[in-house]
């Protein structure tokens, strides 16, 4: 396989992608068809903001924005069903039922131990430690100025984490997990092993004070942008949508069987960070997957980070020997 | 114990009259297929295939199922194809209820002990003031009242609570009662289609012609 250069890498020598926007397949359909899925990403994204800034203070609850992200999500999973990406990627009973094992595991277990040892636990605990208090003028910024910040700094530290994942071992093992899901569907970014999710759901959020507005506008930003990250929807998203935000296309490269193409877009919803610091690959892949695109079972999934771990120690701590020793082993 | 009056959760069952006149080979040599797959292994002996999967690809017909066996047996009104086979995926989703429901009661009891901090040590911040823009703009003014610090959006007064996990039960539930029927249907479909060679537009005609 040839691959593609891009700056100085060379993308899909190992295993098949597309490169360029040009490339990418279009919507195909009648005119009213083009229209909506070109159109349902930004209006979307406008429409809720518009719904958290001037919804009355006695819609404007946690509770309320809950049942709008089931909402929206149930509306995807519509979407996946009327105009899939890839058929290969077509949602099955089972890949569901793993999916949502997830999903739940992330609203019960994992919210409590971030409730205890979480990212606003520990900045709790650097602010008492320096006697310090919130940024407390945060919150007479403008509120959609406010959304954007708390989105922005989410996700840039998300950035950095999720890169160190592909590049130091120890982070690496918990995340690898993830890249072994070989298809995209609304609710697979939440397959993963514990340890990571809870990792990469660390953020500093807490050293600033906001008011509770702006985090609900910040929560739909991340429901309207970083949702699409994993979708199977053809989607025709403007330019300057896929110039500023993360796409299924980004993500889906991302998790492409070839290991350079694995290695770009990591932004969670702002694709720009990618574009700061040079790891921005514009395109498309649908084989997915590690080791060939080997499906993992939810039990490998749970163990797979110590297992290997265990392996990578037992090797270093292994005692060398001599050729002639290993021949009478064998 | 007598695994056959439970093991219907993992188990699925079912039988097919062949085509009048198809022999067992010919049979399976169209079943053969769907036993190519990545990570299938099987075995024929005289009329019975055994078969095992692991790490079966999600778009396998047969991913839900992790080994069976399928049997051809004759009769006097003709031949027969017997299967029954295993889904851990069955068994995982009968049981993740189960779970979620042992998380809740662990929740309850933790929550027992979460107790948010004292009123009075809580700190008595100014309302925050708006921002010209937004209050140019028409956005509603920020609620100082205490009710709204609890479900506000903010992380403040945020509780753990056991209402997702039972949540999650009811969906597990829900999820288990769709799959043990619904891939019940479709492994018969499949059969009926590979061996008959119906199309898909036939499924709802042949449910019909079942019931």
């Amino acid at each position: 396989m040839a691959g593609v250069r891009v700056g100085k890498r060379m993308i899909g020598a190992q295993a098949p992608v597309t490169i360029g926007w040009e490339n990418i397949p279009k919507v195909e359909g009648g005119p009213v068809k083009r229209f909506i899925f070109t159109w349902f990403q930004p209006t979307m994204l406008f429409a809720l903001i518009a719904f958290w800034y001037y919804a009355p203070n006695s819609i404007a609850k946690a509770s309320t924005a809950l049942w709008i992200g089931i909402g929206f999500k149930s509306l995807l999973l519509g979407l996946e069903w009327v105009n899939p990406r890839f058929r290969s990627w077509q949602l099955t009973w089972k890949e569901a039922a793993t999916d949502l094992f997830y999903v739940g595991l992330g609203y019960t277990l994992l919210r409590i131990v971030s409730h205890y040892i979480g990212g606003d636990v520990m900045v709790k605990g650097i602010q008492h430690y320096f006697q310090a208090d919130k940024f407390a003028w945060f919150t007479g910024l403008p509120l959609l100025l406010q959304a954007f910040l708390i989105a922005f700094i989410f996700d840039f530290g998300q950035y950095w984490m999720h890169r160190g994942m592909h590049n130091w071992y120890p982070l690496w093992l918990p995340h690898s997990v993830h890249h072994y899901i070989t298809q995209l569907n609304i609710n697979k970014g939440a397959v993963g092993n514990p340890v990571e999710l809870f990792l990469i759901g660390l953020g500093i959020g807490g050293f600033f004070d906001f008011l509770p507005r702006a985090a609900l506008i910040s929560g739909a930003v991340g429901l309207t942008i970083g949702t699409y990250q994993h979708i199977n929807v053809r989607f025709n998203s403007p330019k300057w949508w896929r110039f500023l935000f993360n796409t299924t296309e980004h993500h889906s490269l991302h998790h492409s069987q070839d290991f350079e193409g694995s290695r770009s877009n990591f932004a969670g919803s702002f694709i720009f960070i990618d574009r700061m610091f040079g790891t921005c690959v514009d395109g498309e892949a649908e084989l997915l997957g590690m080791e060939g695109g080997r499906r993992m079972s939810i039990r490998e999934q749970m163990t797979y980070p110590f297992t290997e771990a265990w392996k990578a120690l037992k090797g270093r701590t292994r005692p060398v020997m001599a050729p002639a020793e290993e021949e009478n082993i064998a | 114990m007598n695994l056959r009056f439970i093991d219907w959760i993992w188990h699925v069952r079912g039988s097919l009259p062949l085509v009048h006149g198809q022999s067992s080979n010919d049979a399976f040599d169209r079943l053969d297929p769907l036993f190519r797959q990545t990570g299938t292994s099987h075995q024929l002996t005289n009329d019975t295939l055994t078969f095992a999967k692991k790490d079966q690809a999600a778009q396998d017909k047969m991913s839900v199922f992790d080994g069976g066996v399928l049997r051809i047996e004759k009769g006097a009104a003709g031949s027969v194809l017997r299967y029954d086979l295993i889904s851990r995926a069955l068994l995982f989703c009968f049981l993740a209820p189960f779970l979620f429901l042992v998380i809740a009661q662990f929740t309850t009891v933790i929550a027992k002990y979460d107790k948010p901090p004292h009123e009075a040590a809580k700190k008595h911040k100014p309302p925050a003031a708006m921002n010209p823009i937004d209050k140019a703009l028409g956005a509603p003014a920020p609620d100082t009242s205490k009710k709204g610090d609890d479900d506000g959006g903010g992380k403040k007064g945020k509780k753990i609570s056991a209402t997702p996990a039972y949540f999650f039960a009811g969906i597990f539930t829900a999820l288990y009662l769709v799959g043990r029927i619904l891939e019940d249907r479709l492994i018969y479909f499949l059969f009926r289609k590979t061996l008959v060679g119906e199309p898909d537009a036939h499924w709802f005609l042949a449910m019909s012609k079942q019931s």
